[in-house]
């Protein structure tokens, strides 16, 4: 038996690597997670109101997350104006997540590090102008701006403590917050305009990943009303409301010795069905699975983004790769919409930041839907408030199994086609980055 | 073409185990202060070209590599040492590769492969048929930054990196000071051999680090009143957020031994420091250091009290080596491939 393997791949934030066994019978492609993240190992044994700070080498949002458990853990209220700073912040990092995928898609069919002269040189023609990327780039700059002024910091921020935020915002702060936020909006939807005329449409650049998508599968959200987490059928169907401290009852993690990163799957009745997870039982988070729930939105231009992904495409769900990038400009849309609101002085003043905690506690959980779909963190400590336990469950987890078939899938899209190996990697590549 | 005197360097830029920050920083000077393209062709970059370690063997050498990410597996160091091999000027990029970073706090732990997860919510059963399954890179028996595995010329610590210093390093190394324009941000705080290199387009002594020369507390923006450590708190707990000295308000703030570079960042946000820059350069061991600040500013002569205050003080290990275990910890590092 023949294999193939690809390390590393673009744009993923953990290490991977692909590995693909086949014959003329056999295909089998391999999403391994080749280094461990050893989020338990590192947090343990450290004072629980230090976990901000350091789960924020996962992702940005991990901190506000972790901020969230902390609320719970000590028993205290956030004032407004901590509420407000942090959703504040959490909206920066969806513009920016989802604005970096996309200039990672349009920038992915030519180098975007070659000089204007070299690429007049060699004569190329490219379907995204040089000054979209350019102009993607800025708003990419403007949102870590904004994340930097909200957070400290733009990756890695500081700023959410137990019971609020560490600081005031300036006085110069509040233009610059409500400039940068009408700014990205009205980016936003010239980005859409091009999008839909340039890349989503029929016949358009994404035309090769029209019919590359999974088998339906369930998807796991936060409901927007109630925070409680919703699991939904393949049909959109809600199977399951729970609180998000019920997460580990209701999800399940399983352990392959080719990968660091485990699988989550939902539990079934019995867990001697272990051996038929891998047909039934998974689900996926982030920016479609949340849009699969088919609700309207609340803002109105990312629902009319989200309507036009209705008529282009047909209603929801959608487990396909177009529909992926698509939702992530529906959500970017949203964000911008939400930035502009909440950018408002009126909405980041206040008499308070922070509630003191009076006492140390015990246990806290803290979940939300960051940029890459549902996070969720729960903490034991000990009298001194010193981490006993910990569990996180990440998106790359969450997502892991949709990872593998995407991957299978495209390998196998490849191989019929019989594409080369870097064309092979490049799909692969490409299917991946929406989700 | 033949206009430009100068060739563009050959850039490498990697990150082994760690978040892509470091990477995420190194993009942002490409598009928030100058394009690279200007003075750079960039030979090997996975995370935005897809470039593979296999590529690089077609590499007949690489001008700088810019190296972030601790070393925790078996392909990390493969990568580190041929990137090595290959590459003129090695830069650790980040606090993980100048010290070992956060994921160097494994290394007083209890070694596990399981990632990321509590034992009690993983299913460890597994799948028990014939299927051929690809294999993992075997992991190290301790994470270490990248100046324990192979020879660094310059650090560029931070985590992430500050932009300042990161395009510091990028104008002295990378751009041999092509860019007159952008001299003044470049040198800005740095230290004078450094700042004289760059603004005389010659290479910085090796071994520099692109920090300050102080330490953090030169350049943080909090009043000190040489006030007595007289009660141990805990970030959680109340205190100035604005004003006054953390660490004479009782906060362990790691200012007084992490080197200077960051303009007080955390602390300006009213968080204390954690020593992300690294230990000040006349520091042997921050830890040490750190221990020694705190007794000998504290206020009382009374044995039973100072032992109840230092019975509150909690993880000192994870708080004085956050960033800096595998490196800087006397008791626990090994030597660097100097």
């Amino acid at each position: 038996m023949k294999n193939m393997t690809f390390e590393p791949l673009r744009w993923q934030e953990d290490p991977v690597r692909i590995t693909v066994f086949h014959d003329t019978e056999y295909l089998q492609a391999y999403f391994q997670v080749s280094a461990p993240r050893d989020i338990e190992w590192i947090c343990k044994g450290r004072p629980v109101e230090e976990l901000p700070r350091i789960l924020t080498i996962l992702s940005p949002p991990h901190h506000l997350a972790s901020a969230m458990a902390l609320d719970r853990l000590f028993e205290v209220e956030p004032p407004p104006l901590a509420v407000n700073m942090r959703e504040a912040l959490l909206q920066a990092h969806v513009f920016r997540h989802h604005l970096r995928k996309l200039y990672f898609l349009l920038s992915s069919w030519q180098n975007p590090f070659l000089d204007y002269k070299t690429r007049e040189s060699r004569g190329e023609q490219h379907m995204v102008p040089s000054h979209i990327l350019d102009k993607i780039m800025h708003h990419v700059s403007l949102s870590q701006e904004t994340a930097a002024i909200l957070g400290g910091r733009c990756d890695h921020p500081l700023s959410a403590v137990a019971g609020g935020v560490s600081r005031f915002l300036k006085e110069d702060h509040y233009h610059r917050l409500s400039e940068i936020a009408e700014s990205c909006l009205k980016f936003g939807m010239r980005l859409g305009k091009f999008l839909r005329d340039e890349i989503f449409g029929d016949g358009k650049a994404l035309d090769g990943f029209q019919n590359l998508q999974i088998e339906p599968m369930a998807s796991l959200a936060l409901a927007e009303k109630d925070d409680n987490v919703v699991l939904r059928d393949p049909v959109e169907k809600e199977m399951d409301r729970f609180s998000p401290d019920m997460i580990f009852e209701k999800i399940g993690l399983h352990k392959e010795l080719w990968t660091h990163e485990p699988f989550a799957y939902v539990k079934g009745q019995s867990k001697d069905e272990i051996k038929n997870i891998f047909n039934s039982q998974f689900f996926f988070v982030g920016p479609l699975a949340r849009l699969n729930s088919g609700e309207e939105l609340g803002s109105p231009l990312a629902e009319e983004e989200r309507q036009r992904l209705i008529e282009a495409l047909g209603p929801f769900p959608h487990f396909g790769v177009v529909a992926a990038y698509w939702s992530l400009l529906v959500e970017l849309l949203q964000a911008a919409e939400k930035m502009t609101e909440l950018y408002a002085e009126e909405k980041l003043t206040g008499p308070d930041i922070r509630t003191i905690p009076s006492e140390m506690g015990r246990e806290g959980y803290g979940a939300l839907e960051s940029p890459q779909g549902l996070i969720y963190h729960h903490y034991q400590t000990d009298e001194r408030g010193i981490v006993e336990d910990i569990e996180v469950l990440d998106t790359a987890t969450e997502n892991n199994a949709l990872h593998c078939l995407l991957t299978q899938k495209a390998v196998e899209v490849s191989m019929a086609q019989g594409k080369t190996r870097e064309e092979m990697k490049n799909l692969i590549e490409m299917s991946l980055l929406p989700f | 073409m033949g206009t430009n005197p100068v060739p563009n360097k050959k850039l490498a830029i990697f990150t082994a185990t760690g978040c892509r920050a470091c990477e995420n920083a190194i993009l942002d000077i490409h598009y928030q202060v100058s394009s690279l393209a200007r003075c750079a062709d960039i030979a090997f970059w996975p995370y935005m070209l897809g470039s593979e370690v296999r590529d690089l063997e077609k590499q007949e050498s690489i001008d700088v590599c810019f190296f972030a990410g601790a070393i925790r597996t078996s392909s990390d160091r493969e990568a580190a040492l041929k990137l090595r091999e290959k590459s003129r000027i090695m830069v650790a990029c980040g606090a993980c590769a100048a010290f070992g970073g956060m994921p160097g706090l494994v290394n007083i732990s209890q070694w596990s492969v399981v990632s990321g997860q509590s034992q009690r919510t993983m299913d460890n059963k597994q799948q028990t048929n014939e299927e051929e399954k690809p294999e993992l890179p075997p992991l190290e028996s301790r994470v270490l930054g990248l100046p324990q595995i192979v020879k660094v010329d310059y650090l560029v610590p931070g985590c992430p990196p500050t932009q300042n210093f990161l395009w510091a390093a990028i104008q002295s190394l990378v751009c041999n000071g092509q860019s007159p324009a952008r001299l003044s941000f470049a040198a800005s705080r740095l230290p004078e051999a450094i700042a004289q290199a760059i603004t005389s387009g010659i290479l910085p002594p090796k071994g520099s680090i692109f920090a300050g020369e102080k330490a953090v507390c030169a350049s943080c923006s909090r009043v000190k009143e040489e006030k007595r450590f007289e009660t141990y708190k805990r970030p959680y707990q109340a205190y100035e957020e604005l004003g006054r000295c953390l660490l004479e308000q009782g906060l362990v703030c790691q200012g007084i031994t992490t080197q200077e570079g960051c303009g007080g960042l955390c602390t300006a946000m009213g968080q204390p420091c954690r020593g992300c820059f690294g230990k000040a350069e006349a520091i042997f061991d921050p830890g040490a250091k750190m221990v020694s600040a705190i007794s000998s500013t504290f206020d009382s002569d009374d044995a039973q009290e100072i032992a109840a205050l230092v019975d509150d003080i909690v993880d000192l290990v994870g708080t004085f080596y956050r960033y800096t275990l595998p490196t800087q910890c006397a008791l626990f590092s090994t030597p660097s491939k100097d």
